[in-house]
């Protein structure tokens, strides 16, 4: 009940504040795609939330080139054909100047055509298949960009941390096969991991709306493995670790990729102790503990999804900045200004963008669960 | 021979979570001969109110801290709370429709709308975000003859669908309200003319149904994890109940467990990723050899 009046209240301090700006300058308009319902909605909302206090924020203190800028938020419902609807509205009929967001590379993929034509750019926070900014002949998407490494970066992170680090060296992989992001993490993995001298004992598959996986855990079990890898999103992963522990294999070492979020520490309680993550930031950074605290105050919920949160924080800066520095509230100049973005300090990162619409030498970072269920900074792990 | 052991449990574990939900739609099938698609929502139902109980969020706005409750109250409110609003959507959706036109692919296209319907009220009102029950129901993983593993959790969910499913039968053949089902599930009509209430006669038979989605969304979400989209899983459960038979109820028990056997022997001998391609090769083999499914007492409409 609480919710519902806040979610009125909201509407009508979005209503009076667009009736002020009406009286202004025409505001700019920026469109943020995220999941808001479905499979991926925990991800979605807090990357919304995020991205609208950065804009408030640079509205409250006169805008960009002396406008406004104003948030249109679209939900994908986690599913591409719902968001090519919405980047279409974004637009066609909202004019947006630069689409941020989505959070999923099968998503971005779907969009990438779309804004190319359209020449608006298109940033997404968590879109790590390399897909999404260079198109299969390896040519680069005009108007595709990331905030965040690729996985053959994570790939290759991942396979040295379980040799090298963890000395682990039979690998099973368990991994949706409907998603473009877990496909490409799953083939980058095999490939460094080989390359290393590790072996894999098991590949198994499942699908999107699964929720059951000990019959693919059983498998693994037999294969003799001594470490999962779990290329996949939060809720299966969390699933997957909680059932392997039911089912006895209390020893097998979990590293999963970026997918990871806190609340699948909900999920699956103390059978995430000790599990591994690698992820683009950590939540522990003193450099965001004001920006969690603020989102806190504002949303009156614990800021679980902190990695979506700082990305679509220092997303929003990023487009604010490119946009000043383009000079024009306009996609191609847009485009050129972010592509140029060089030496930018934001929050978890100093921004430097490569020829392939990728950030330069991106760190990551690995996150390991504590005896408190909470993830805690295990290593930071620079590119060679 | 440890593996087969180990897949053949997991595979009655997770049937008899599908016996549950696949009951509800024979149960509601065998009266009024259309499936009931929004029975995946009274499965959510059941899970939100249990999850609202148990964390004491209910009555929060009135009482400082909300009422906390045991498993028990929880439990209960969930089936009370899942079976009145399949009343209520049966009373809302489906008796204008049953009044006014004898063509039962209206109420199933009404079943698939309430369906949207609940999913969306669950994502806007409180948010599609994953919630995990608190553990209140043991999980601890439980050794089967030395050679395989089992979980607290499974045995517990499979004795309390045993129970329910044996208390129907019980309500079913020895009660006066159970002969009025069974009279009514060979004819509504006739049953009508006989001096049934057929309105409370209805009513009864989707309160029945709701609790046990309720039961399913219980165990579904504490196993699992809770949240709109949960009742996604009833696909599979309605697939059971239609390789059993619709209109069925050992047809419903005897599918689910077919179903979830071949469901945990494919990924376990044959591959993960076929292991949906098997099962509904499974599906349309039964329905060529036995179209009315392997407990079915007549041909007609299927969906």
């Amino acid at each position: 009940m609480r919710r519902i009046v806040l979610c009125i209240m909201l509407a009508l301090a979005l209503m009076t504040s667009a009736a002020a700006f009406a009286a202004g300058p025409e505001p700019i308009k920026i469109g943020y795609l995220a999941a808001l319902t479905g499979e991926y909605a925990p991800y979605g909302i807090a990357e919304a939330n995020s991205a609208k206090m950065v804009i408030d924020d640079v509205n409250a203190s006169g805008g960009v080139l002396g406008r406004p800028l104003e948030l249109v938020v679209y939900d994908t419902k986690s599913r591409p054909e719902d968001a090519v609807n919405a980047v279409r509205r974004m637009i066609e009929s909202d004019r947006v100047v630069t689409v941020m967001g989505a959070n999923s590379s099968s998503i971005n993929l779907a969009t990438a055509p779309l804004v190319d034509k359209a020449q608006i750019p298109q940033i997404g926070t968590a879109t790590t298949n390399p897909l999404v900014t260079v198109d299969e002949n390896g040519k680069v998407r005009p108007y595709s960009f990331r905030i965040c490494f690729t996985d053959p970066y994570q790939g290759t992170l991942a396979a040295e941390f379980a040799m090298t680090t963890l000395g682990k060296d039979k690998a099973a992989i368990l991994h949706n096969v409907g998603l473009d992001y877990a496909q490409g993490l799953r083939e980058f993995f095999k490939a460094s991991y080989t390359k290393l001298g590790g072996t894999i004992v098991a590949e198994e598959g499942y699908r999107d709306s699964d929720v059951d996986f000990r019959a693919q855990l059983a498998t693994v079990k037999n294969s003799g493995a001594n470490i999962l890898f779990l290329p996949g999103m939060g809720r299966d992963m969390a699933l997957i670790v909680k059932q392997a522990r039911e089912l006895g294999m209390a020893d097998l070492a979990v590293v999963g990729g970026d997918g990871y979020g806190e609340f699948m520490n909900d999920i699956a309680g103390e059978a995430m102790i000790g599990t591994y993550w690698i992820t683009h930031t950590d939540q522990e950074d003193p450099v965001m503990a004001p920006i969690f605290k603020r989102y806190e105050d504002i949303y009156k919920e614990e800021c679980k999804e902190f990695g979506n949160v700082t990305l679509a924080y220092d997303l929003a800066n990023w487009v604010v900045d490119a946009i000043g520095r383009a000079g024009a509230a306009e996609g191609p100049a847009i485009a050129k200004a972010l592509a140029d973005t060089k030496g930018l300090e934001l929050k978890h990162v100093t921004l430097t963008m490569d020829e392939n619409h990728d950030p330069y030498n991106k760190p990551g970072i690995i996150l390991k669960i504590g005896d408190d269920m909470r993830s805690h900074f295990f290593m930071k792990v620079e590119p060679k | 021979m440890e593996t087969l052991l180990q897949q053949i449990i997991n595979g009655l574990s997770l049937g008899s979570v599908y016996a549950l939900i696949a009951v509800g739609y024979s149960l509601v099938y065998s009266i009024l001969l259309f499936s009931n698609f929004a029975h995946g929502g009274f499965l959510v139902i059941g899970g939100y109110v249990c999850y609202f109980f148990l964390g004491g969020y209910f009555l929060s706005n009135f009482f400082e801290g909300g009422v906390g409750t045991n498993i028990w109250v929880a439990a209960a409110a969930a089936l009370v709370g899942a079976g009145l609003s399949a009343v209520i959507v049966e009373k809302l959706a489906y008796k204008p429709i049953r009044e006014r036109t004898p063509v039962t692919l209206y109420m199933l296209i009404a079943s698939m709308g309430m369906n949207i319907v609940i999913e969306n009220i669950f994502v806007v009102t409180i948010g599609g975000r994953y919630r995990a029950l608190p553990s209140v129901i043991p999980m601890k993983p439980v050794s089967v003859l030395g050679v395989a593993t089992t979980s607290q959790f499974d045995l517990l969910a499979l004795a309390t669908a045993v129970v329910f499913l044996v208390g129907l039968q019980i309500f079913l053949s020895r009660t006066k309200w159970g002969l009025a089902i069974r009279a009514a599930s060979y004819n509504l009509r006739t049953a009508g003319l006989m001096g049934v209430n057929v309105n409370r006669l209805i009513s009864l038979v989707f309160f029945v149904a709701g609790m046990l989605a309720a039961i399913g969304g219980i165990f579904l979400s504490a196993r699992y994890t809770l949240y709109p989209q949960l009742g996604a899983i009833t696909t599979k459960a309605f697939v059971a109940a239609v390789i059993g038979g619709l209109g069925s109820l050992p047809g419903a028990v005897a599918g689910s467990l077919i179903l979830g056997l071949a469901e945990m022997l494919a990924t376990g001998f044959v591959s993960s990723q076929f292991r949906d391609l098997i099962v509904f090769v499974l599906l349309i083999v039964t329905l060529i050899v036995r179209p009315a499914g392997l407990f079915g007492k007549s041909v007609g409409e299927k969906v």
